[in-house]
């Protein structure tokens, strides 16, 4: 289902602008986990684990999903198709893994925030909320966002096999 | 006077040469990123099975000993 020029533009810069967010929240949770692992200040790394906790329910899940739903209307009602092009299968395998891996590390983001947030001890443990973990988890996230960003740049060639049976007319559009 | 957004848009229109390719597999640029992918998922699943990571794994719930680094609070 072809959408017309001018929702498709509507749709492509919803897309965009929800795909660049996605990557630039990431590249600032990362900032925030990095100081977060390397900060000698206790009060510093409570407010960072706070601050990721909040930046995902309010920023990160919200560009993710709406960069997935998005892409999914973009690659269904353009002629890309969404299983047609090894390019957009594999970004959409790609988003998916990333959004899922993200909705279940809000869990441990949750546990951080709280313990950070635990203003009824007088003693934070500060090796029990510095942790590499976020680290690694937004700058995985960085690189999966930016091969994306790749192949929807250069969208290299490559049908499917479906994609070839379109192709060849065996389906009907 | 023809309406611009009539005219195909080329960020998002599929190529005539991307659509008419003549079938040759699968393209080496796909080949390298299933290795890929299939190595780094062979990863996690170690990773996984080896209790080093995963859902759960970070608050506690599995029986996280406490950090001996216990450091005054200022505030």
């Amino acid at each position: 289902m072809a959408m017309p020029p001018r929702l498709r533009k509507l749709a492509l810069t919803a897309h965009v602008a929800s795909s660049v967010g996605w990557l630039g929240a990431v590249a600032a949770f990362l900032a925030l986990s990095i100081v977060g692992l390397a900060s000698n200040d206790p009060q510093a790394v409570r407010a960072v684990y706070v601050a990721m906790d909040v930046s995902v329910w309010y920023v990160l899940l919200p560009f993710s999903v709406a960069s997935l739903l998005t892409g999914l209307v973009q690659s269904l009602g353009t002629s890309w198709g969404l299983l047609r092009h090894y390019w957009v299968v594999i970004k959409l395998v790609m988003t998916v893994f990333a959004t899922v891996v993200l909705m279940l590390y809000t869990e441990t983001l949750a546990y951080l925030a709280h313990r950070a947030n635990d203003t009824s001890s007088l003693t934070v443990d500060v090796d029990d909320l510095t942790r590499a973990s976020p680290v690694l988890h937004a700058g995985a996230a960085l690189v999966l966002l930016v091969v994306a960003t790749t192949l929807s740049v250069y969208k290299p060639r490559g049908l499917t096999r479906y994609g070839r049976r379109k192709q060849h007319g065996v389906l009907q559009p | 006077m023809a309406d611009p957004s009539a005219t195909p848009d080329p960020a998002d229109a599929v190529p005539r040469s991307a659509d008419r390719e003549p079938h040759t597999g699968t393209p080496r640029w796909v080949k390298v990123f299933a290795v890929v992918g299939a190595l780094l998922i062979l990863l996690l699943v170690v990773m996984l099975l080896a209790g080093g990571h995963g859902p759960g794994r970070h608050t506690g719930s599995r029986g996280d000993a406490p950090s001996s680094a216990v450091i005054e609070h200022s505030a």
